[in-house]
């Protein structure tokens, strides 16, 4: 008698077996790719108009608030503007995955319910569809940037890893949001408001460095402060960005990541029940 | 998980496909037809959450062998899907052990389909993905599964635009054309007009093998006993007997009080 391909056993609150998750969620790697690319090409990304109105709503949004900024700060500057376009466009990876991710898992419920897969692929799409979002805005800011006279330096190699540290968290996030989404419908509507409330928070209208020094102990607890922090001095300034600032915001994407992971799959066994 | 791909070693009739042992599957559904913080905020004074237990399986021991052709009988809510649902490891069992020795398919009552806003050939690329099949596994079995389904240029139109009877045929499609060891299908069979129900039925007899097993459910009788070489009725999430399909279904209709007519023969 051969040894069973698939055994079901009751469902525990508790992780499943970690090593078979990954292998099962490796080898369906392509279905994230596929996936992705579908979902844009129906978003119409894949045309020249498409891609435009990638590149100009979040253009468009940078004049908006830089208009903001002039009217009540009184100041202007290609700094100034570079800061705000280059955070705005990391912010928007990030708030593109929230919202990508939090009906990810909801939406993909005929699939969920017909098909017994890893179910983590479903969030993991909504980062890469986020990232391919993303990819194109950075290209934009370098021509930006250029235009502005913004300062060329070694030191902008170092927006890589903060790309990564965003992606990590824009991932945890997305995981974490659409398990909530599970258990609670109504978290979507709530979303607005909390990217919005998380942009004023950050560092994006404003410097870090020009927050109070009592603000700043709060901003600790802001995920997206030390890494748009970091971001900012690496690609507007090519300044090399402050190790602990990094640090915090590796130490939080991936906490973010740990605890929506360990949600997602203690969770995921009893999604097919609560579709 | 499930995996189409893993499907490499030949199974010798007799051996056992899929292993049911001492199943139960207990569902805690909520009053509230869709669980939001708003309806949680609101019950958090009245104490406990309004919820009903559906006791969908019980006790259900349960071995298909290869070259098996097992129907699958019982009223509504006997736990047919539910069954199914987690023979294909979809939902977890409450209490029990389920062994599965072999790939999957599964043409579950949903049938095939994701986002209804892309093509039918996304839809099948991604359900294919999902279930673990390779891009060039689905590739090669593509043109088949099109030209099977009849949908012709359809097949790049957006899912929505699809007629039940087209959702239907495509789902049957993939799932018998892609040579799972274990083929479960769920209600499907009877879909289509009456062209595809034959051709579908013609492709359920082709499929069975010595080296394949078959779960079919259904409620279109004379299918099942022209089909199967062995049927198994479900009540109220019991197994209440298996055996001769012929007898089986016999004293499933005695059981219905209704007789052989010719309209319960019929697909429903």
């Amino acid at each position: 008698m051969s040894t069973p391909l698939q055994v079901y056993e009751p469902f525990k609150a508790g992780l499943p077996p970690l090593r078979k998750y990954w292998r099962s969620l490796w080898s369906r790697r392509t279905f994230i790719s596929e996936y992705s690319r579908s979902e844009l090409r129906e978003q119409h990304f894949d045309s020249i108009f498409g891609q435009l109105w990638l590149i100009l709503n979040p253009l468009m949004l940078s004049a908006v608030y830089f208009l903001l900024i002039v009217i009540i700060g009184g100041s202007g500057g290609a700094i100034r503007y570079g800061h705000l376009t280059a955070s705005l466009f990391l912010f928007y990876l990030v708030s593109n995955s929230l919202t990508g991710g939090v009906k990810s898992v909801t939406a993909g419920q005929r699939l969920i319910l017909n098909t017994a897969f890893p179910r983590m692929m479903l969030p993991i799409s909504a980062t890469v569809i986020a990232f391919f979002k993303f990819v194109p805005t950075l290209l934009v800011f370098m021509v930006i940037r250029t235009f502005l006279g913004l300062p060329f330096g070694w030191e902008m190699l170092w927006s890589i890893p903060i790309i990564v540290i965003a992606l990590i968290f824009s991932l945890g996030v997305a995981i974490l949001i659409s398990t909530i989404n599970v258990y609670f419908r109504d978290i979507a509507s709530f979303l607005p408001y909390l990217t919005r409330t998380f942009l004023y928070l950050s560092p994006i209208l404003y410097e870090a460095s020009a927050l109070k020094p009592q603000l700043r102990t709060f901003e600790h607890f802001n995920p997206l402060f030390s890494i748009l922090e970091s971001w900012s001095l690496s690609i507007v300034h090519a300044q090399t960005p402050n190790l602990s600032s990094m640090l915090t915001a590796l130490a939080w994407a991936v906490g973010v990541l740990l605890i929506g992971t360990y949600f997602f799959l203690s969770r995921e066994r009893e999604f097919a029940v609560r579709l | 998980m499930s995996s189409l791909s893993a499907s490499n070693t030949s199974h010798a009739t007799g051996d056992i496909a899929v292993s049911v042992q001492d199943l139960s599957l207990t569902y805690t559904t909520a009053i509230e037809r869709r669980p939001t913080l708003k309806a949680r905020a609101k019950s958090l004074g009245r104490g406990t959450k309004q919820t009903r237990v559906i006791h969908a399986l019980e006790n259900v021991n349960l071995d298909v062998a290869y070259g098996q052709v097992l129907g699958v009988i019982g009223t509504n809510g006997a736990g047919k899907s539910s069954l199914m649902r987690t023979i294909a490891g979809i939902i977890p069992p409450t209490k029990g052990r389920i062994e599965v020795f072999g790939s999957v398919s599964t043409l579950l009552a949903l049938g095939v389909g994701f986002n209804p806003a892309m093509s039918g050939r996304a839809n099948v690329h991604l359900g294919g993905l999902a279930a673990g099949m390779t891009r060039k596994e689905i590739e090669d079995h593509f043109d088949e599964i099109a030209e099977f389904s009849e949908l012709g240029d359809a097949i790049d139109a957006p899912m929505r635009t699809y007629s039940s009877g087209m959702y239907a045929r495509l789902g049957f499609s993939v799932a018998a054309t892609v040579q799972p060891d274990i083929l479960i299908v769920d209600e499907a069979l009877s879909t289509g007009d009456a062209h595809f129900k034959e051709k579908s039925f013609n492709k359920i007899k082709e499929l069975r093998s010595e080296d394949r097993a078959l779960i079919l459910v259904s409620h279109a009788m004379a299918t099942l006993r022209e089909i199967c070489n062995d049927v198994a009725w479900l009540h109220k999430g019991k197994l209440v007997n298996r055996g001769n399909p012929n007898e089986i279904i016999d004293a499933y209709q005695d059981f219905l009080h209704l007789g052989k007519s010719s309209v319960i023969d019929e697909d429903l």
